[in-house]
């Protein structure tokens, strides 16, 4: 968990876009502040990173996805703090062991 | 008795009236204008080298979802061991029955690759499936010691990473002839190791990958521009 | 890499593992910040080098104006990758894009002006140089009036070029001798859209692609000529196989071997063809009638226009406003049966290509470029192809889009926008005294100098230098003693004495040849600029490198000559602010919701700006109420009075020249993927010049046969105007049809030019590479 009052986390994300807007998505996420887009190769999904300098800028950039028209869903994967902790785990520790990416 | 059999043949008729009526709706609801490609009176010849990076395409997203396979990657080491020269048909690494020696027992995993449990290997797609008489170049290793001793050599291979700068696109290094498809030697598990495309979903692989020729004369001027029957022309400054 | 970076990447591999846990086999690029959208390549590995810095600019090559990123390190461009930031290109460029910055480095770049003193080129200080344009300049006008001067540009232009030219010329000097490469390449498509709908440039965007069901190419090579924009075709195609690609053209080409279906159709029958269409449209009832009855309108215009062979040439059409019901009796000549008779389209397709446009269902982009433009009917055929989207209704929405493809990076930015024509300003026509007036203020000229009537488009410009009514020709960024039609003419014509030829180019060429000044070019990215490509989309690059030696942009060029004969008033911009100056002197022309252009910051910061731009939003589609802010109600055709879109009936018209007895073959003329127009560029890029090293003649294969030519055999082509041998290519990049050859133009010491006819459209000037008669033998 995060110390409370910590500089903000950095969040990420699979975004799955509205039925074939993955283009339009990837291009409105990168336009938000402290966003990050991979999108996947060969299925309509992107990965998401988040970096906000503090609170209020978390706050805002949460409602900021929640308004991208071509956003169907936002699955949160992991949250990590830049504070002198430990981060927290990824919430999904499953590994798949094939190849695919370098 | 009669009754019931009254009412039986009304039943019957009901029943026909019914199938008449839903199917002649059925049949005048689903009656449209024909829209099928017209049969042409010119038909499309093949170009080759333009329609060879085309073959096959409707499989060029799936290579994309095709594992990589790290352990069990082809080399380029063993894919060159097969040739006797660098565009040499290769040997068939494995035993074949003598009796097929045509196209449709090589092509059922040749054809389309994947992976063959025999041999444990994905097997290499054919660039030139319509050659159906495989026999003919591609033969099997006995295995015996050589006849007598050779001195064979065989020249280089085309070098990688050719690319003008870097991140380039590379040149193709190789000639097109017989190897217009791609996709076969360059995408897919079966593909040589380093050889894997990253994008097989990108079909039109000669829009940014340029033949490279051997050694054409660079591009200079002056140039002395030939002349038409009759007429002196003048060498350019 | 920080700590947060680190903790970043975590994050994204987390997030990576997630997905790979929940879908087998999907695929992320290499952890690399250039991920493009969509699914693009991952970006390549490239050299540790510290100093290597990616800079955006659009591609200096075709009208599809992919965004590319130029990796520049100490001073040199190093490398190339797509801008995935771009929706155009997502990422994705040719091999000529790929390779493009190589041609800044060869060998024999122009770094020095030359002057021709005694008949051999010296070279000189720049500044001397230019100090002899500006008089040599002055003198004439002084001792044979302004018109004896003139400009020809080019639409590899950029904005700021076209516009001080255009300021230079029309501005100071006060003449109309002003003319670009465009007229060759674009004429007859901005007629078209003048006549049809009163306004340049396509109502549609690129983004139709993604939402179109059917595409219907209309004679050209989109595969070779607008590459990144067929692969987008194919990756549709390849989303949803139920779309269509269709390939109307006269010869097979890579561009039909990837089509669904490839329809060949006899040289210039695309009129009666684009009728026939029509006809079944009508025939069949598949018009949309609303649509029809609110937002179109009918005209006929004169027929038998001529073909301006002759100098001095003039056309002046008579548009008569007729109803539906006059239009469907023209129509009438034009059955499948008798067009099957006239193309040797077969009526079973002709329908069926009808029946794609009838389709309500579905959702029709026809794409089209030389092939339509460069016809001695351009104009006609570019109206015929809107009249049949507005017929059915498919157009100016997501997906019906009739598209006007651009060819080169900036026909439409610079020889277009900002009007760089004998009759055009930068807003509106010369002949208007409204666009005079707003000249005149914007410039601070008196109105009266502006000249109200046009001269000469740019056959007759060269006409008028080989007759002398021309004496001084100031040529940039474009190589027209390769590209001219009927060339020996206007190569004699230049050489001529007392012809004064100022050349501002990039290398030596067949036109500096001829030059008595040669200026050295800054190119592309040795200089700041902006292009505007095809869908209008504007798109800026910084200067990234060092021009080599005395090269000088042509703006600056331009400024300095201006300067120098006295018009400093005009050309009043600091060195180091004049881009952003001239952009935003420039943007004035355009202001209001049918063209505004986006602020200079913007442009800087993005990759690239559709205009219109207003309140901040690009309009996509225009004419539709729903997208564009200047139009009124569902769809409003604002350019035209009736804000309607107009309805031409054109009528097939042979072309000036047919195959005959003499001269049994059609030449067709054109490009291949590796080559920008005349090669000059390109060949210097050792990549490009291996792959296509020189020009040659396809042939088909029974002509060939017949005449005993194998492949790579020497051919001799003659027509009326000359004669060339070439290597013969048999089914190697394309096939023509029998009875036709081709010959690609991009090979200085073969100059198919001479050869073709400077026959052109008489309402675009536009003249017609692609049809004229030549013997083929052995040589």
């Amino acid at each position: 968990m995060l110390r409370r009052g910590a500089p903000m986390p950095i969040k990420s994300y699979l975004a799955y876009p509205v039925s074939g807007r993955l283009d339009e998505l990837a291009a409105a996420l990168r336009r938000l502040p402290g966003c990050e887009v991979i999108p996947a190769v060969n299925r309509d999904l992107l990965v998401l990173v988040t970096d906000s300098p503090d609170e209020a800028a978390e706050a805002a950039l949460g409602l900021e996805l929640a308004r991208v028209p071509a956003l169907q869903a936002l699955a949160l994967v992991a949250g990590l703090g830049d504070a002198a902790i430990d981060p927290a785990p990824p919430i999904s520790s499953a590994r798949h062991s094939s190849g695919g990416r370098s | 008795m009669n009754r019931s059999r009254y009412f039986l043949i009304g039943l019957a008729v009901l029943l026909m009236a019914a199938l008449v009526a839903v199917a002649g709706q059925s049949l005048i609801a689903g009656r449209e204008p024909a829209r099928v490609m017209p049969v042409t009176a010119q038909a499309t010849p093949t170009l080759p080298t333009e329609a060879g990076m085309y073959a096959r395409v409707a499989r060029a997203a799936d290579y994309a979802a095709m594992p990589a396979e790290p352990n069990r990657k082809r080399t380029r080491e063993a894919y060159y061991a097969r040739r006797a020269y660098p565009g040499a048909p290769p040997v068939i690494p494995h035993p074949v029955d003598e009796r097929q020696a045509f196209g449709k027992a090589c092509l059922a995993c040749h054809g389309e690759g994947g992976w063959v449990p025999r041999f444990e290997a994905y097997a290499p797609v054919t660039p030139h499936p319509e050659m159906a008489s495989c026999r003919q170049c591609h033969v099997p290793q006995a295995g015996q010691p050589a006849f007598r001793a050779s001195d064979w050599h065989t020249p280089a291979p085309p070098a990688l990473k050719a690319a003008a700068m870097p991140g380039s696109p590379p040149p193709i290094p190789h000639a097109l002839q017989m190897r217009e498809n791609c996709r076969a030697c360059h995408a897919g598990p079966g593909a040589v190791d380093v050889l894997r495309t990253t994008h097989p979903q990108r079909v039109s692989c000669r829009q940014c990958h340029a033949l490279a020729a051997p050694a054409a004369e660079a591009f200079a001027r002056p140039l002395t521009l030939p002349s038409p029957p009759g007429e002196e022309r003048e060498k350019t400054p | 890499m920080t700590r947060r970076d680190l903790l970043k990447s975590m994050a994204a591999a987390a997030a990576v593992s997630a997905a790979e846990a929940a879908f087998p086999g999907i695929v992320f690029p290499a952890q690399d910040k250039a991920a493009p959208a969509g699914g693009g390549p991952p970006a390549p590995a490239l050299p540790n080098d510290p100093n290597l810095a990616w800079k955006k600019t659009p591609c200096r090559f075709c009208g599809v104006g992919c965004g590319l990123l130029v990796g520049i390190s100490n001073g040199r461009a190093v490398a190339v990758k797509g801008d995935p930031a771009s929706p155009v290109n997502r990422g994705l460029a040719c091999v000529k894009g790929y390779h493009s910055v190589m041609a800044l480095y060869g060998k024999d770049r122009l770094t020095r002006a030359m002057v021709r003193k005694d008949g051999k080129l010296v070279p000189v200080p720049m500044k001397e140089a230019l100090d002899l344009v500006a008089s040599k300049m002055a003198e004439t006008i002084k001792s044979h009036g302004k018109d004896a001067v003139a400009m020809y540009g080019s639409g590899q232009w950029t904005i700021p070029d076209g516009y001080v030219a255009s300021k230079f010329m029309k501005g100071a000097i006060g003449t109309n001798n002003l003319e670009g490469n465009a007229r060759l390449c674009m004429a007859s498509a901005v007629t078209g859209f003048m006549t049809s709908f009163g306004l340049d440039e396509p109502m549609g965007c690129y983004e139709d692609i993604d939402h179109a069901d059917v595409f219907v190419l209309w004679g050209n090579n989109m595969a070779e000529m607008h590459p990144v924009l067929f692969s987008r075709l194919l990756e549709r195609r390849l989303k949803n196989p139920d779309v269509k690609i269709i390939d109307l053209a006269t010869r097979w080409t890579r561009t039909s071997m990837a089509a669904d279906r490839s329809i060949l159709f006899k040289p210039q029958t695309d009129l009666a063809i684009a009728n026939a269409i029509c006809h079944e449209i009508i025939r069949n009832d598949w018009v949309h009638a609303g649509f029809v009855r609110d937002h179109v309108s009918f005209h006929e215009g004169k027929t038998n226009i001529g073909y301006g062979l002759e100098d001095k040439f003039t056309f002046k059409d008579e548009p008569k406003t007729v109803g539906f019901e006059r239009y469907r009796e023209l129509l009438g000549d034009y059955t499948v049966e008798k067009v099957e008779a006239l193309s040797g389209v077969p009526a079973r397709e002709l329908r069926y290509l009808a029946s794609l446009y009838g389709d309500p269902k579905k959702k029709v982009m026809s794409l089209w470029c030389m092939g339509f433009n460069q016809h001695t009917r351009g104009t006609w055929i570019n109206n015929l192809v809107y009249n049949i989207h507005l017929l059915v209704g498919k157009i100016a929405t997501p997906g019906n889009s009739p598209f006007s493809l651009t060819g080169q990076p900036s026909a439409c930015g610079t020889v277009r926008e900002v009007g760089t024509l004998t009759q055009r300003l930068p807003h509106g026509d010369v002949t208007e005294e409204k666009a005079r007036k707003l000249a005149a203020e914007i410039w601070g000229v008196p109105v009266e100098r502006i000249a109200p009537k046009p001269t000469y488009h740019t056959v007759e410009m060269f006409r008028a230098v080989d007759r002398g009514d021309i004496r001084f020709l100031w040529i940039q960024v474009t190589n027209p003693m390769v590209t001219m039609p009927k060339l020996r003419r206007y190569r004699d014509g230049l050489k001529k004495d007392d012809r004064f030829i100022v050349v501002s180019d990039v290398y030596p060429t067949p036109t500096t040849d001829v030059a008595d000044v040669i200026l050295p070019a800054a190119c592309w990215i040795e200089r700041e600029g902006m292009f505007g490509n095809s869908e209008r989309r504007t798109q800026h690059w910084d200067r990234l490198l060092p021009p080599p030696g005395e090269a000088m942009s042509d703006t600056w060029q331009i400024i300095e000559v201006a300067r120098r004969m006295g018009f400093e008033k005009l050309f009043p911009w600091p060195e180091a602010t004049h881009i952003p100056d001239i952009w935003k002197e420039y943007t004035r022309f355009q202001a209001g919701p049918e063209h505004e252009m986006a602020p200079y910051d913007e442009l800087r910061r993005r990759p690239g700006v559709i205009w219109p731009f207003v309140n901040g939003k690009e309009t996509k589609w225009r004419y539709n109420g729903q997208y564009d802010p200047a139009a009124k109600g569902a769809f409003d055709f604002y350019g035209k009075p009736d804000r309607r879109a107009w309805i031409w009936f054109r009528p097939y018209e042979a072309p000036p020249e047919v195959p005959d007895a003499q001269y049994p073959f059609w030449l067709n003329t054109g490009r291949v993927l590796e080559h920008w127009h005349t090669g000059s560029l390109t060949r210097r890029i050792p990549v490009l010049h291996q792959a296509v090293p020189a020009a040659y003649v396809e042939l088909h294969p029974t002509d060939a046969q017949r005449l005993g030519i194998a492949n790579g055999q020497r051919v001799r082509l003659t027509s009326r105007r000359g004669a060339l041998v070439l290597p013969a290519q048999i089914d190697g990049r394309a096939r023509p049809p029998e009875g036709q050859v081709f010959v690609p133009f991009f090979d200085e010491a073969l100059l198919i030019n001479e050869l073709t006819l400077d026959a052109f459209c008489p309402i675009s000037g536009q003249p017609d590479y692609k049809k004229c008669a030549v013997k083929v033998e052995r040589a």
